[in-house]
């Protein structure tokens, strides 16, 4: 149902109906006929349907116009990736102390006895700034100088499902919208003919987990605001390509008929969602043109594919949907959400990593820097990281989930670069409980205020209640703004 | 009227007309304020977050909930505005006083702060929550208006309101309208040409009623109605959490539709599920209903905690229950007392507790690390226990269908064969030759001696020794681990058409002690042919074999068919027979070899036969009594015709393609598995502890243990000398005749159906936070009426759409658009958009393709590929159906509660992993791609245009008029036609020069084109058609 007591929504129904009223009563038919001409209602309708969002004016300056998601999926390792832990390289082997894990919640290490795995990589101080990067990410290493790295971060759920959508939605409870959606809902797009809210998936070789498309649900919000996932093979988006035997020019006339003839309609009923139909399938047209455009790499030269790593431009992996990404942030798409699955590492996790580094390291650079050179990184938020970390005991040759801590960067707009921000015990089981610490909602909090919300005040009315992405916590966390 | 509440109102009207939020729309506010409509909104929405039920929130001690502590507290002073902290309170102009503060971000408009000020001056009357408040049947308001717009009670309610507001009733809208809308409404599916013209023609005052009896009797009426409920009780094919594997249940959908057919009574309806297991000597039936209880997501992922998950599981039944019985959030008390509600949080897990009998697992796996013996061996492709497997009348019709089109195929081939000499010799040849056969071979069976061959597993040598070769040509190896078995038989010249494989225990076998060493054995069979000169070897395909014993394997939660991939022999028989068919018969020469290798199976011993002669179900292959004396018999009766002509076809395959047909046909019969369903049941056992657990957390083990309990705010069910309650208590609670909630719960949900919105507009909370009704009384006598004709469904709906209300035209009131912008006081029909699976049916019935069967396992609509890639534990393809069940309704439509089909998604239909009472009415871009680009639509515009076409020597108006009766009930305007026939010339000019464009469009969908067709004509009209079908009018039932 149309959100019956949308203030906008009503207003709108209202100045439709306004213009209906004359146009039914007021004109004559030719008038009438005219007024209808789908083409006149495209365009004005079109002006008045676009979701300009319900923050406005924002309630802080924007830092931040879009934001770029790389959603490592399945958990990478914290300990070989931003949060070197010598210490724990020393006792690697040896029992863990059981005064950390005593009480803990624990996946796959239920039940056994728990040894300390040190990190199996070096890590090496990067650019001016210094920070620390394991050696597996030689690339990122390259733009440590514009990353924020958060080494307190934790989270609440344990298993994959569960704590993607806890990432994503700040509740565990199926029917929340996720990150995306609220952006949508909250600020609305600054493009019309793509999508506001885009998902792409790619995998590596090992340590694949499912992702349920749940995690780009609009959940209770109208599902304009939900994510829409790009394919690798068929059409982009579902639906979005002509059926066989349709070419452009008979698809434009069809859709040209349809308006033609939904205008008739509107001539004799007095139904406002008639003239949303209109413009939501001239919407839809213009989707067909520009979904083909922005995946045609053509345009993009062999230089700028090589500094992503692109072997086949199109081909579903995440150095293309990097690529990709970049396209997409350029035309206005308000969220980006990769997820590349690879990362769930139980076993052999010293190939796990490095393949995962190999596939991801360079690409999610590429992106940084190009958007640096474009001057977009100004106003484009990335986040690099995934749904939890690992354990700090070893699980045979691999490391289980563990939500105490872990490790995310963020980079570009309004973000403070070459900083690390926040710890964890010597042992990289436990982020410290200071100023620093961030939980997933101080995440979500601070996201926001970057995009110039108050995360208490982007609500949505369900079931009677208000609720937020931040649930009723989360705190921005300043430190990390530029 | 006094004069402060005129100014209210006018107010009200200036905040309303600047788009400002109300809580209820002007137009209903005619009266004195009312605490429940007027007051409670206000002081639940801005106050009770500090001020309210949850005592852990609480500030100052102040509740404004409850009236005494309100005025004990000084907040109010009851006819003394001026003297009430409340007042002062929320005019102040102080920051640091004022309420709500404003670091809530809650602000009260002027309009509702003058609400409160003269609420008070009339002195600050309370009313209980009008919800909780056990419903007693209004009088029927009495009205000044003509007879023909008062059909039933339902209409005194709502002309009452309109006449207090001088506002006169919509006319009643066109029959060919009223037609279409009610078939949308009761079946989901548009009314056909002749239902029309037989409703314009029945000039008798009874003809409405007579249609809505006919569609009520329709069994398309409880696929319609199902829908609603299976998204309230969350219905999937999935589990949903993490690998969202197959979960065996359709047979509970059929049960729902069924159970609206039958038109059971609703507290029936109820207690059959939440409790149907607990009745006396349950039916089937009743177990099935009960598959409600397992239809809460469930998990298998590695690592999780089974008692994470079984708070999980527990906390989703009970935001079910209350979200589709109570219309209450409950699930809001789970970490908290309720914010705005009576329901604390001891309320929750007393609700929970009923549900502590089932039969559950927190993780429905055995891993290393949560070790679960109740389900050894479980892993991905096993289903969700407790089942029970129960016949389905959709999968024994359908059975019926394919084995009488079995025979009809091979009748057709036997009538060629009777006709043609040459095919009538190499019959009566084969006949011949199978008698000579089973002179030798009594048993339709050869037994040739093999030459056997096997390595010794880990070193690969091959060894001769461990196996002695008996006269009955049965080889016995002792008990070493062997490798790569392989058999090679010489065979005489025949048909091979079936291979049989013994494993009977001689006395030199490995013993009977032994054989528990050989449980968990699997034979992957393989086999070739190899001639007697030529050394390639032909490597054999099968296309099925079957086993007399085996141990179930499991595909996406269902057991495998056959054995053909792999016999899992069963550890509970010494004697095992197994027999595989051959894809095709291959006629062999003497002395041609036949190579079987019986991979790394550790049996006991084996005994490989041959057979010519083939049957339909593996084992029965080789010669039964009945074949033999069909060939033995010089006039063979008709029976024993149909035998022999069965046995010919499978045994030699002469006639390629009725094999071929019979060979697909045959396939579809056992995957019919007899013509019964595994279905997901609620079992009891001895109910486990259940505790209030803090803050949710289900780690903590602090919280009190709790018993199951009703809200203790609620009238209390009966209880029998302190015996713990149960689900069936629970029912029976839900659907008593105290219970406030249910009957007002769903009555304002089936309005929602018919009117387009719940009388109060939150379907899915009537607490204090949801929306007072628009028609309290007319709510209250609904509820009654549902109430005291027996929980009677159709007798509520026919009373609903027999209402001049209803009956009115959809079109929307412009003079009522400042009084009544929402349309609340009914003045109007409100047109609705079809919900997604009523968007498919209704395309796929005018088209002339839609399936009409009712119930069975779900069908697979067109899907764009690889969308399951993202999917995993195990692997996910999709299979499109590839016959008439591709045709199948949307109720019908497979439903993975991660990936949901698209085009459902599309048209806002939820994703069912969680209850849902109200979906959302989008108008989205997707939806428009859907309807345009979707290959189900685009089959149904070319199949349209080729019914279109269908008629001899019409005019293309007239065509184009066909094709909107069909599509609209309606001929179409002058207009419509001006600009369709303008467009059809353009399109055909196109498609006569673009042949391949047209081609290419003939083979969107399974449905083939009619051969011989004018295709580029067929192509034009398809284009009509795709207009015709993309029309908002359409999709919108008005």
């Amino acid at each position: 149902m149309k959100p019956e007591l949308d203030p906008k929504q009503f207003a709108l129904d209202i100045n439709r109906r306004t213009f209906l009223g004359r146009a039914a009563y007021g004109l004559g038919g030719m008038a009438l006929a005219s007024l209808l001409n789908p083409g006149v209602i495209g365009g004005t309708a079109r002006a008045e349907e676009r979701w300009r969002g319900i923050i406005h004016p924002p309630h802080f300056p924007i830092k931040a116009r879009r934001i770029i998601h790389l959603c490592m999926a399945g958990g990478p390792s914290h300990l070989e990736t931003f949060d070197y832990k010598p210490k724990l390289k020393e006792i690697h082997g040896q029992p863990f102390p059981e005064s950390f894990t005593k009480g803990q919640q624990l996946a796959q290490l239920q039940n056994t006895a728990l040894k300390a795995r040190g990190p199996f990589c070096e890590f090496k101080r990067w650019g001016e700034s210094g920070q620390e990067i394991s050696t597996l990410f030689p690339h990122i290493g390259g733009i440590a100088d514009d990353l924020c790295i958060i080494r307190s971060m934790h989270t609440e759920q344990i298993n994959h499902d569960p704590a993607h959508f806890f990432m994503n939605t700040g509740s565990i409870i199926k029917g929340r919208p996720s990150m995306g959606s609220w952006l949508l809902y909250g600020l609305g797009a600054e493009t019309e003919n793509l999508p506001g809210f885009v998902v792409l998936t790619s995998a590596g070789r090992t340590g694949q987990q499912p992702v349920s498309a749940r995690q780009w649900s609009a959940g209770f919000l109208p599902s304009k605001f939900q994510g829409i996932q790009f394919q690798s093979k068929g059409d982009a988006v579902h639906y979005v390509g002509n059926p066989e035997g349709v070419c452009q020019s008979t698809q434009r006339q069809v859709v040209e008929e349809i308006k033609r003839m939904n205008g008739i309609l509107a001539g004799d009923t007095i139904d406002p969602e008639i003239q949303t139909r209109i413009s939501q399938l001239e919407l839809a047209f213009q989707m067909q043109t520009s979904v083909p455009e922005l995946t045609d790499f053509k345009s993009e030269p062999k230089e700028m594919l090589e500094m992503y790593g692109v072997k086949n431009p199109g081909d579903g992996s995440f150095a293309s949907n990097c690529l990709l990404a970049r396209r997409l942030a350029e035309r206005g798409v308000r969220f980006i959400q990769l997820y590349h699955r690879a990362w769930d590492h139980h076993g052999d996790i010293e190939n796990g990593m490095k393949w995962g580094a190999e596939d991801c390291d360079q690409a999610s650079a590429a992106l940084v820097k190009d958007l640096k050179q474009r001057g977009m990184l100004d106003d484009t938020l990335i986040l690099w990281g995934g749904e939890f970390g690992r354990t700090p005991m070893g699980q045979g040759s691999g490391r289980d989930h563990h939500i105490l801590a872990f490790s995310v960067w963020l980079a570009g707009g309004g973000i403070k670069g070459g900083i690390t921000w926040g710890s964890t015990d010597e042992l990289g089981y436990r982020y410290i409980e200071d100023a620093q610490q961030m939980h997933v909602h101080d995440l979500h909090a601070t996201m926001l205020r970057l995009c110039g919300i108050d995360h208490k005040r982007l609500t949505y009315r369900y079931q009677g209640r208000d609720f937020r992405l931040t649930d009723v916590f989360g705190k921005v966390v300043e430190g990390i703004l530029a | 009227m006094s004069i402060g509440h005129q100014r209210a109102r006018r107010i009200t009207l200036l905040i309303l007309a600047a788009g400002h939020l109300l809580v209820a729309p002007a137009a209903l506010r005619a009266n004195p304020v009312q605490f429940n409509r007027d007051i409670l909104p206000v002081l639940s929405d801005n106050c009770f977050l500090c001020h309210g039920p949850d005592q852990n929130t609480r500030k100052a001690k102040l509740r404004l909930d409850v009236r005494e502590i309100a005025v004990e507290r000084g907040a109010i002073v009851p006819g003394q505005p001026g003297e009430s902290e409340l007042i002062h309170r929320i005019f102040t102009a102080d920051e640091d006083d004022l309420m709500p503060p404003p670091a809530s971000h809650k602000k009260l408009t002027d309009a509702q702060k003058q609400l409160l000020r003269q609420w008070i001056a009339e002195g600050a009357e309370y009313q209980p929550h009008w919800a909780y408040i056990r419903p007693e049947r209004p009088a029927v308001p009495k009205v000044r208006n003509a007879k023909s717009e008062l059909r039933n009670p339902i209409d005194a309610f709502i002309l009452a309101e309109l006449e207090k507001r001088d506002i006169k009733p919509s006319p009643e809208a066109g029959k060919r309208t009223l037609l279409r809308r009610l078939s949308l409404d009761l079946t989901g599916l548009p009314p056909t040409p002749a239902e029309v013209a037989a409703y314009l023609k029945d000039k008798s005052p009874k003809a409405y009623e007579r249609q809505v009896d006919r569609l009520l009797a329709s069994p398309h009426f409880g696929e319609r109605m199902a829908v609603p409920w299976l998204d309230v009780v969350r219905y999937a094919d999935t589990v949903g959490y993490h690998g969202d594997q197959n979960q065996n249940i359709f047979p509970y959908r059929d049960y729902v539709i069924n159970a609206f057919n039958r038109n059971q009574p609703f507290d029936q309806f109820t207690i059959e599920q939440l409790a149907g297991d607990l009745l006396p000597h349950p039916t089937t039936g009743q177990k099935v209903a009960t598959g409600f209880n397992r239809l809460n997501m469930m998990t298998r992922e590695g690592g999780a905690q089974a008692k994470e998950y079984l708070a999980k599981y527990q906390a989703d039944r009970v935001r079910t229950v209350a979200a589709t019985w109570l219309g209450s959030t409950m699930g809001c008390a789970e970490c908290h007392d309720h914010k705005y509600d009576p329901f604390s949080m001891k309320d929750f897990y007393a609700m929970e507790a009923f549900f502590a009998d089932l039969k559950q697992w927190g993780v429905y796996a055995d891993y290393d690390y949560t070790p679960n013996p109740d389900l050894k061996g479980v892993g991905n492709d096993h289903p969700f226990p407790p089942e029970i497997v129960v016949e389905s009348p959709y999968l024994q019709q359908r059975l019926g269908r394919l084995r009488a089109e079995i025979r009809k195929s091979i009748e057709a081939a036997s009538a060629k064969l009777k006709a043609d000499s040459e095919h009538r010799t190499s019959f009566d040849d084969w006949r011949q030759k199978s008698r000579s056969f089973l002179k030798q071979f009594p048993t339709g069976w050869s037994t040739p001696t093999p030459e056997v061959a096997l390595r010794i597993k880990d070193t690969n040598a091959v060894l001769a020794t461990n196996f002695t070769i008996h006269a009955d040509a049965t080889v016995a190896f002792s008990d070493r681990a062997k490798e790569n078995t392989r058999f090679t038989l010489t065979l005489s010249e025949a048909w091979l058409a079936a291979i049989r494989l013994e494993l009977t225990p001689h006395a030199d076998s490995a013993t009977n002690a032994d054989a528990k060493k050989f449980k968990g054995t699997a034979i992957a069979l393989s086999a070739s042919l190899k001639s007697k000169e030529g050394d390639r070897e032909t490597k054999l395909s099968f296309s099925h074999a079957e086993a007399d014993h085996k141990q179930d394997r499991f595909a996406m939660s269902q057991p495998i068919l056959g054995v053909t991939g792999r016999w899992q022999i069963s550890p509970d028989h010494d004697s095992q027979t197994a027999v595989w068919l051959p894809a095709k018969p291959v006629r062999v020469a003497a002395g041609d070899v036949l190579i079987v290798n019986l991979g790394n199976a550790n049996i006991a011993s084996a005994r490989v036969s041959v057979s010519p002669l083939a049957a339909a179900e593996p084992l029965s292959s080789g010669a039964g009594e009945a074949l033999v004396k069909a060939l033995t018999r010089s006039s063979p009766s008709k029976t024993q015709k149909e035998l022999l002509n069965q046995t010919y076809l499978l045994s030699t395959a002469w006639d390629g393609d009725t094999f071929a047909k019979v060979q697909k046909l045959l396939a579809d019969v056992r995957e019919c598995r007899d013509g019964r369903a595994f279905t997901m049941v609620s079992e009891s056992r001895e109910p486990v502890v259940t505790r209030v657990l803090p803050r949710g957390n289900w780690q903590d083990e602090s919280g009190a243990i709790v018993e199951p309990a009703t809200p203790r705010f609620l009238p209390q069910p009966l209880q029998h000398d302190g015996q713990r309650l149960t689900r069936l208590d629970l029912a029976r609670w839900l659907v008593s005749r105290d219970n406030p909630l249910t009957a007002r719960t769903v009555v304002n949900r089936y309005w929602k159906e018919f009117f387009g919105r719940g009388l109060s507009a939150v379907v899915d909370d009537l607490g204090a936070q949801g929306e007072p009704p628009s028609h309290p009384d007319l709510l209250d006598w609904l509820a009654v009426e549902f109430m005291e004709s027996g929980w009677n469904t159709k007798h509520l709906i026919k009373l609903m759409v027999m209402s001049a209300t209803y009956r009115q035209s959809s079109s929307q009131r412009l003079d009522l658009k400042d009084l009544d912008p929402a349309n609340r006081l009914l003045a109007a029909q409100n047109p609705r958009r079809l919900e997604a699976e009523f968007v498919r049916d209704n395309a796929l019935a005018i088209a002339g393709l839609l399936n009409t069967d009712l119930g069975g396992p779900s069908a697979y609509p067109y899907q764009p590929p690889d969308y399951y890639a993202n999917l995993q534990f195990p692997d996910r393809d999709y299979y499109p159906s590839k016959d008439e069940r591709q045709y199948r309704r949307g109720v019908y439509s497979w439903w993975q509660r991660t990936f949901f089909h698209p085009m459902l998604a599309n048209f806002d239909a939820p994703s069912r992993e969680e209850c849902t009472a109200q979906r959302v009415v989008s108008n989205t871009p997707q939806q428009m791609l859907t309807l345009l680009n979707d290959p189900t639509f685009v089959e149904a515009a070319r199949v349209f245009a080729e019914r279109v076409l269908a008629a001899k020597g019409a005019s293309d108006a007239q065509r184009i008029d066909f094709a909107f009766q069909n599509a609209l009930a309606r001929p179409a305007k002058a207009g419509e036609k001006d600009s369709l026939l303008k467009f059809l010339k353009a399109q055909r000019e196109h498609y006569r020069t673009e042949a391949v464009e047209s081609g290419k469009l003939m083979k969107v969908g399974l449905a083939p084109a009619p051969p011989g067709a004018d295709t580029s004509e067929l192509a034009a009209w398809t284009q009509v058609c795709r207009v015709i079908l993309n029309l908002h009018e359409t999709i919108t039932r008005y």
